[in-house]
Order: structure tokens, then C-alpha cells, then sequence
């Protein structure tokens, strides 16, 4: 039996959950905004558009907390993929999602503390955090200027533009979502990533699957 | 020193009886100011002289006009040039008015409802005749006050006057179309003599219109202004239409007694008797007032009514048990209609800001004693459509933000200034007209009265039988600039017409070259259908009844055509729809009833786009008018053709109801395409054993 490893900091956790809190409840409200006849949560649209706002918000000052933390802890590398992470370690880990792991093949990667992330989990992250939420931070922040800021609001298009665009970014965190919440169980067992990202300990994975 | 004082007290006193002209209900607060009555006049004949000794009839330019108030200004505002002062192509070109139209006001532009238009001066053809000014004010001059289109000929020249000759056989101001012959005859203005302003109409609160119309429609406009009077006991109807004076009204100096005219600003009813919104806190409502139709209300079910829809007594307003609300809630609380279409320069009333100049007060207005000498009667107005009429007065008015501070109610409300931007306040305060009002008025096929087939929408039954249930309507919507030129949605009745155009001379084919293709002739007001027509629309029995009067098939159309080309010489008639809004502004709700869910708007089944039911016999194929636009605002897709404003709403995303569907597609197509790799992936894993 394998030893655990310290994965994540107690920083790292609450970090995590509370962004994953915020957006599943961002994507609830925005639900309840896009849909508001078929999803009536908070009792009305005007309750859905307040705590959207508010959640929203949080989740911003969240991730600029992250951002602090991560610079500041000097973590920030988990996320900064090499040139290799784009080509050979990409694929050996595409590779191994789709045909490895059926196959019963060791994980291409071997977790350490110092080596949380894997190629394509960069590359998602990269994506994500440095793209789709930003991309999505600034059209909701203008949709939530509408008011505030009316002339500048209605240069760059008005709810014409940013109301689909943000509603496309919506669809695809809900996407990644889906997929993040599915590919953390694929672990040493389907609850190893979630324990460790709740309790902070897992056990490495070079023999995670056999 | 006397005069500049004589002024200042009749000054004061009329803006005091602004006030409190209304008899005040439970439902309409007091104004607590006392009333004072305007000086005792003596009536003047046309010499002059006291219409006691001479028995001729009122002349009001002497009697009002002499002394006190500057009658050729006061004439030449709108209510009583009605567009005859604005008579220019240039200007109706600059608003889009459509050249067939001589003026943008009611005497001048086409209508449909009465497919009637004023002939234009200078026509050589007879052809070209429909309504002459002398008709015109027949059939119009009940309502629209004399001076101006009654006193000067359409070359401006005044009747009567040594200038006022005929410009040639067809000059529509001299002339009338005979209604038995179709000739063009000679008006004989010495009999009908002219009808001076009506200060009466609007300024005596017992005025009478019906009286009024009665002499007007006779053709004897001479008597027009003392018919008005008929209600306050101070002139009696002789026979040949002339008037009598009551000496029992009159003081012994000969001038009248205050309280028989009781001149006063304008209440509610003499607005209401031309505009039609039914007098203040009224349990018996009646658009149909002194036996013709009143148009406000019959247009979109306006009601102007401080009393509560649930204490109706008639019509039968059904559900009105629930409806625990006024009818209006500006006029529950006792606002009046020239509260905001007052007289502009009206210092008791006028607008003091100037935001053009950033000045929030200007302190440079009118003096009362000039108001009184020159009181605007281009009064205060908005500017909603179709309407045109009185250019130079759009959005003078005293509008909803003049008096209340919407920022600072609507506490339910996100993103308030989008929403007041994009909404008119109407849009959330109208969400329901509880009366009924014209659905279609169709002009395209005559029925066998010589004249259209019109359907209302909201009741069920006759508009004139008490027992008819009044079911009501929702209204639809569209856009329309602000005074801003922001597009705004805003509520509006639909009126649907179908008539015929006649293309070679750029204009709608009149009602008489209408009756010329239809009818063989006829006996009594029995109009006999041409046997064509009859052979292609009539069923076995050889009656046309309402179903078969209908454009099913392109040869109707063609047929139609092809008499209105041989009986009425139009040259290239073709067969046209006009969806006309007609916008609302009155029946208010307060805060209570007003549309306050946000999924009235923000949903799939928004209400901005419900569809609103139009003519159920609109014909295929034919181009369809909007707001003078061809402009395809009709859906024939469900069972009765519908209003379709998705051209109109198009520039607006509406949360919640607008979708780009091709995010939409990639949305969830990436979302569905998320779950289904986790799908196949973990059941694959599921299988190998490797969880």
C-alpha cells in the first residue's frame, strides 16, 4: 500500500471550493436569467440577476485572491505548461485517457506535490483561467454596467453582443464542468481526486491504475 | 393701469379655475381653491352689436375676439387649422407623410377608417374630387371648432369676404360632390355662411357637440356656435335652424349671466366629447356619446375615468368583479386633461425648464396678462403613432417624467434605466384594455350599405346594445422613437385595413369610385352589387353574406380590379393591407396592477410578441402596409392571420427571450458533448473493470 502525499494546501482547497461553489451557482442563476420560465429559482428573475451579480463578484475577488496566493506561495508553475506539455506529454496523456486507461496502463504522469497537473490539465487550466474567465468576467461585468455606464456599454454593442457571448461562455463552463467533475474520478479510486482536493492528501498515482 | 390690473384678476382667476372645474368624488381628491368666474360678456352678432337686440347669431370673433382675446392668433394654432397651416410638401416629406396626404393634421391627410380624403386645391379633373371643404366640414365640423378651416378658403382667402371667388369649377373650397348625382356642384356659402371658432365647445361645461353637429352636418354652419349653447338654457332651436335667445339668461346690461356660460378652462367632458375617454368618475360608460362615435375610445379603448372598473353599471365589463381599480389612475386622482396637454405658454402650467439652454427653471416666461390676450391652443402634445397631425407640437407635452420620478420608485426593478429606456411607462402601466375597440375596418370589398365591414376586438355583441359583453384586449406591441429617438416599445390596438390603391395617380382609389366598381346603382340606402361581383361572391341563394365577401382566390382579386379599371377609371388599382397601431396612452394602472413579473417579458412566451389576432379575412399575396412602409407585419401561418412584430422587435435582445441560436447550438452541443464522453468513457471503464 502506497503512502500518502500532501497534494494540496489548505489555501489550495478553499480556493478551489470556493470557485467551484460560485460557478455551479453562477450557472444555476444563469439558468434562471436564460430561462426564466423553465428554471424559476430564487422566486424571481430580479432575484436570479441580484445574486448572479453578487456571486459573480465573489467569484472575481476569489480568483484575484487565488491569483495572490498562487504568486505569492510561488505555486503559480502547477499551472504554466513547458513546450513538451503542448506536444509528446499531451499526447502520451490524451493517449492514455482514451486507450491507457482501458488498458490498465501506468499514468503518464507521476503526481508529486511539485507536479500536481498533468499536460492537458495545463492546457485546460490555461485555457480556462487565463481565456474563458476572464472572457466571461468582462462581458458580465459590462452586461452588470449596463446601467452604470449605459454609452460605453452600448459602444461595444450592447446586450446584442455581450448577452450571446456570455451565454456561450456559460455553456462552456458548464461543459468543462462536466468533464472536470468526470475526470476527477478517474484516481487511484473514483473519490481519491475528490478526497484529496477536500482533505488535501492522495495517494501518488504512478500505480493508480492497474 | 386699470387694464394691467383687470388683467392680473382675470388672469388669476382662470388659472384658479383650472383647479377646480371638476365636481370632486370619493375617488378624486378636492382641490381646495375656490372659483373664480370669468367677467360677464356680452354675446355679439357679426356688426358688433348684442345678439339681444339684433337675434342674429354669435359671432365669437367679435364677442371673445374683439377686446380681450386676440381671435386670428388663437385661430391659428392646430385645434383649429387642423393642418391647413401646414399645408407644405416639403414638410410632410420631411416626416415621411405620404404625398397623397395635403396636410399632416385631420383636415388634409387620408384616413381609412372613413376612406375619405380632402381634395387638394388645384385639381382640373373631377376624378380627382373626393371630400370638398365644404363636405368636410359636414362631416367633420362637429367636432373641429370652426375658424380657420371654416373661415378661409384653401387659397387662404376668407368666405364672404370681395377676395373669396372660386378658382376655376372644380375648387374644392366652393364646391361639393352631390351624393345622388356624382356631380360636382357648386357651395352656396352666402345660405351656409361660415362657422367662426367655437369658444363654447370647449370653454362652456354644458356645451353641447351633438347640437352642434346637428347644424354642422345640415350645412348650416351660421348657427353652429349658438346650436353649441343649446344645453345651458340660453338659445332654443326655432324651426329652418335658427336660434332664439332666452332673456331670462342675460343680466339687465344686457351682458349674459356668469352662470349660465360659466366659462372655465376645459373639463374633462368637453375634451371627452370629441376624444371620446367618457366623463370623470362615471359609472355608465359611453364612447358613443350625443349619437356618433367618439374616436379616442373606439381607436384603443381609452377610458379616461377616476371611478373603479367594478363599480361599471354599464356596459357589462366582465370580470369586472376583480377589477377593484379605476378605470385611469391619473384621472382617480383628479388630474385633468389640460393638467399635461395644456396651453404652452400658459405660466400657470407651462414647462419651466429649458433643457436645451441647461436651465432647470426659466425665469423668463410668459406674463399672464399676454397669456390671456394670446393663449396657444397648440396645445401640449406627445407624439405616438400614426398620428401626425400638429408637427410642430410633438413632445411638448407634460410626459410621465415631468411629474413622477421613476428612478426612485420601481424598487423590484433591476437595471431601471435600460428598462425606461427601452420601455415606454404605458408598456408595464396599460398591460390590459378592459373595453373594446376597432379590430379591422375593411375597405377592400363594400358591403351592400355602400360603405366597409368593421369588426372590434374585446366585445362580444353589438358596441351599441348595453347588454353586449365587453370582454376586453390585450394589447400588442411595437417600436417607436422617443423624443430622445430612442426606439421604445409601447402598447397599441391594431386596426387592419384592406383597400385599394390606385397606383397610377399614387393614392388610395375614394370611396365613391369604390361604390362606382361594386354597385349597379341603388334604392334607398340598398346598394345592388353589379351582377359580376355578384356571380363571382354570391352562394346559390345569390345573397353575399359576410363569409363570401372575401378575397379567397387571385380571380376575385382580378375581377375587382378589372371593374374599378372599367366603372371608376382607375387607371391601376391594386388590392393593399394596412395594419395600423394606434397607440395608448390613457387607462393607466397604478403600481398594484401594473405589469410587475419579470417573465411577462423575459420568457419564451414574452408577451412583446404574442400574437394579436387582425382581420380574419385578410386576403394572400397582397403587399402589406405598415406605418406607410411596406413592411410584412402579418403572419398567416395559424388558423386566423396575426400581428407579427418581429421585424419591429429585431433590434432588441431581450434576456431571457432572445436567442442566437447558433450559441445556443454550440452551447449545448459542447455541454451534451461533455456528458456524453464521461458517458461513454466511464462506461467503458466500467466494463475493462478499470475504476
Amino acid at each position: 500500500m502506497n503512502s500518502s502525499t500532501a497534494l494540496y494546501t489548505l489555501h489550495e482547497r478553499i480556493w478551489h471550493w470556493l470557485q467551484a461553489a460560485a460557478m455551479m451557482l453562477l450557472i444555476l442563476t444563469g439558468l434562471a436569467i436564460h430561462y426564466p420560465d423553465r428554471f424559476p429559482l430564487l422566486g424571481s428573475m430580479a432575484n436570479a440577476i441580484h445574486w448572479h451579480s453578487w456571486i459573480g463578484f465573489a467569484l472575481i475577488l476569489n480568483a484575484f485572491l487565488g491569483i495572490f496566493y498562487h504568486l505569492t506561495a510561488e505555486k503559480y508553475h502547477h499551472f504554466l505548461p513547458r513546450m513538451d506539455d503542448f506536444t509528446g506529454a499531451a499526447a502520451k496523456q490524451a493517449r492514455f485517457y482514451l486507450y491507457g486507461i482501458f488498458k490498465g496502463e501506468k499514468h503518464p504522469l507521476e503526481t508529486d506535490p511539485r507536479r500536481k497537473l498533468n499536460a492537458l490539465q495545463k492546457i485546460a487550466y490555461l485555457a480556462l483561467l487565463n481565456i474563458l474567465l476572464p472572457y466571461q468576467i468582462v462581458t458580465g461585468v459590462l452586461m452588470w454596467g449596463a446601467d452604470r455606464w449605459p454609452q460605453f456599454f452600448d459602444r461595444v454593442g450592447g446586450l446584442w453582443v455581450l448577452g450571446p457571448a456570455h451565454t456561450l461562455g456559460s455553456y462552456l463552463f458548464l461543459a468543462f464542468l462536466v468533464g472536470h467533475i468526470y475526470l476527477a474520478t478517474i484516481g487511484p479510486s473514483p473519490w481519491s481526486h475528490l478526497r484529496a482536493m477536500t482533505v488535501g492528501q492522495e495517494t501518488p498515482v504512478q500505480t493508480a491504475v492497474e | 393701469m386699470y387694464r394691467k390690473r383687470y388683467h392680473f384678476v382675470l388672469g388669476i382667476a382662470i388659472l384658479l379655475r383650472a383647479g377646480v372645474a371638476q365636481t370632486p368624488t370619493a375617488s378624486a381628491p378636492q382641490r381646495a381653491l375656490s372659483r373664480l368666474a370669468h367677467p360677464a360678456v356680452v354675446l355679439k352678432d357679426e356688426t358688433g352689436r348684442n345678439v339681444l337686440e339684433t337675434g342674429k347669431p354669435i359671432s365669437t370673433r367679435q364677442t371673445c375676439g374683439e377686446k380681450c382675446h386676440d381671435y386670428e392668433f388663437i385661430t391659428g394654432s392646430f385645434h383649429f387649422q387642423q393642418g391647413k397651416s401646414e399645408m407644405d410638401r416639403n414638410l410632410l416629406g420631411s416626416h415621411g407623410i405620404a404625398p397623397f396626404n395635403s396636410s399632416p393634421g385631420m383636415f388634409g391627410k387620408f384616413s381609412l377608417i372613413p376612406n375619405r380624403q380632402l381634395t387638394h386645391a388645384g385639381i382640373t379633373d373631377a376624378g380627382d374630387v373626393d371630400m370638398s371643404q365644404p363636405e368636410w366640414l359636414t362631416k367633420c365640423g362637429g367636432c373641429h371648432t370652426g375658424g380657420g378651416i371654416s373661415e378661409y378658403d384653401l387659397r387662404g382667402q376668407k368666405f364672404l369676404s370681395p377676395a373669396a371667388k372660386p378658382d376655376g369649377p372644380l375648387d374644392p373650397s366652393y364646391t361639393i360632390r352631390d351624393r345622388e348625382t356624382g356631380r360636382v356642384v357648386p357651395w352656396d356659402w352666402e345660405k351656409s355662411g361660415v362657422a367662426e371658432a367655437d369658444c363654447f365647445l370647449c370653454h362652456v361645461p354644458n356645451a353641447s357637440r351633438g347640437a352642434r353637429r346637428k347644424q354642422m352636418t345640415a350645412g348650416n354652419f351660421r348657427w353652429a356656435n349658438n346650436a353649441t349653447l343649446t344645453g345651458t338654457g340660453l338659445v332654443a332651436e326655432q324651426e329652418k335652424g335658427t336660434f332664439t335667445y332666452n332673456r331670462a339668461a342675460f343680466n339687465t346690461d344686457g351682458t349674459v349671466k356668469p352662470e349660465t356660460l360659466d366659462l372655465s378652462d376645459p373639463a374633462i367632458k368637453n375634451c371627452a366629447m370629441c376624444h371620446g375617454f367618457t366623463a370623470r368618475n362615471t359609472t355608465t360608460i359611453q364612447p358613443i356619446q350625443f349619437a356618433d362615435i367618439a374616436r379616442g375610445t373606439e381607436k384603443s379603448g381609452w377610458i379616461y375615468n377616476g371611478a373603479k372598473i367594478s363599480e361599471t353599471v354599464t356596459p357589462k365589463i366582465v370580470g369586472k368583479e376583480k377589477m377593484d381599480y379605476p378605470w385611469d389612475a391619473h384621472a382617480a386622482k383628479g388630474v385633468v386633461c389640460i393638467d399635461c396637454h395644456f396651453a404652452p405658454n400658459n405660466p400657470g402650467r407651462m414647462i419651466h425648464d429649458d433643457p436645451k439652454k441647461n436651465l432647470r427653471y426659466k425665469p423668463i416666461s410668459e406674463d399672464i396678462a399676454v397669456y390671456l390676450k394670446r393663449p396657444d391652443h397648440n396645445f401640449a402634445r406627445g407624439n405616438i403613432p400614426p398620428e401626425t397631425v400638429n408637427l410642430t407640437s410633438h413632445n411638448t407635452m407634460r410626459a410621465c417624467g415631468d411629474c413622477h420620478d421613476a428612478e426612485k420608485g420601481h424598487a423590484f426593478l433591476p437595471y431601471k434605466s435600460r428598462h425606461f429606456k427601452a420601455l415606454a411607462c404605458q408598456t408595464c402601466h396599460i398591460p390590459a384594455v378592459h373595453f373594446w375597440a376597432y379590430r379591422s375596418d375593411d375597405w377592400g370589398f363594400l358591403m351592400d350599405t355602400g360603405t366597409s365591414r368593421i369588426t372590434f376586438r374585446g366585445i362580444d355583441g353589438s358596441i351599441v346594445d348595453p347588454e353586449s359583453d365587453v370582454t376586453g384586449y390585450l394589447p400588442a406591441y411595437i417600436t417607436t422613437p422617443d423624443k430622445n429617438n430612442n426606439l421604445q416599445i409601447r402598447p397599441t390596438n391594431l386596426i387592419t385595413g384592406v383597400y385599394w390603391f390606385d397606383k397610377g395617380k399614387a393614392r388610395p382609389v375614394f370611396t365613391w369610385q369604390m361604390q362606382a366598381a361594386f354597385f349597379a346603382g341603388r334604392e334607398g340606402e340598398d346598394w345592388k352589387y353589379r351582377p359580376e361581383i355578384v356571380k363571382a361572391f354570391a352562394d346559390k341563394d345569390g345573397i353575399i353574406d359576410i363569409p363570401q365577401a372575401v378575397y379567397d382566390t387571385p380571380t376575385k382579386i382580378a375581377l375587382v380590379k378589372g371593374l374599378l379599371q372599367k366603372y371608376a377609371g382607375v387607371g391601376d388599382p391594386e388590392l393593399r393591407i394596412d395594419v395600423a397601431p394606434w397607440a395608448m396612452s390613457h387607462s393607466i394602472v397604478g403600481k398594484k396592477q401594473a405589469t410587475k413579473e419579470c417573465t411577462a417579458c423575459h420568457a419564451g412566451n414574452s408577451i412583446l410578441r404574442r400574437p394579436v389576432d387582425l382581420n380574419s379575412f385578410l386576403p394572400r399575396g397582397v403587399p402589406i402596409m405598415y406605418r406607410g412602409k411596406n413592411l410584412n407585419v402579418v403572419n398567416y401561418q395559424g388558423k386566423e392571420p396575426t400581428f407579427d412584430n418581429q421585424p419591429l422587435l429585431s433590434s432588441f435582445y431581450i434576456i431571457g427571450n432572445s436567442r442566437a441560436l447558433w450559441v445556443e447550438w454550440l452551447g449545448w452541443l459542447s455541454v451534451a458533448g461533455s456528458i456524453l464522453f464521461g458517458l461513454v468513457h466511464g462506461t467503458l471503464r466500467l466494463l475493462r473493470g478499470r475504476l
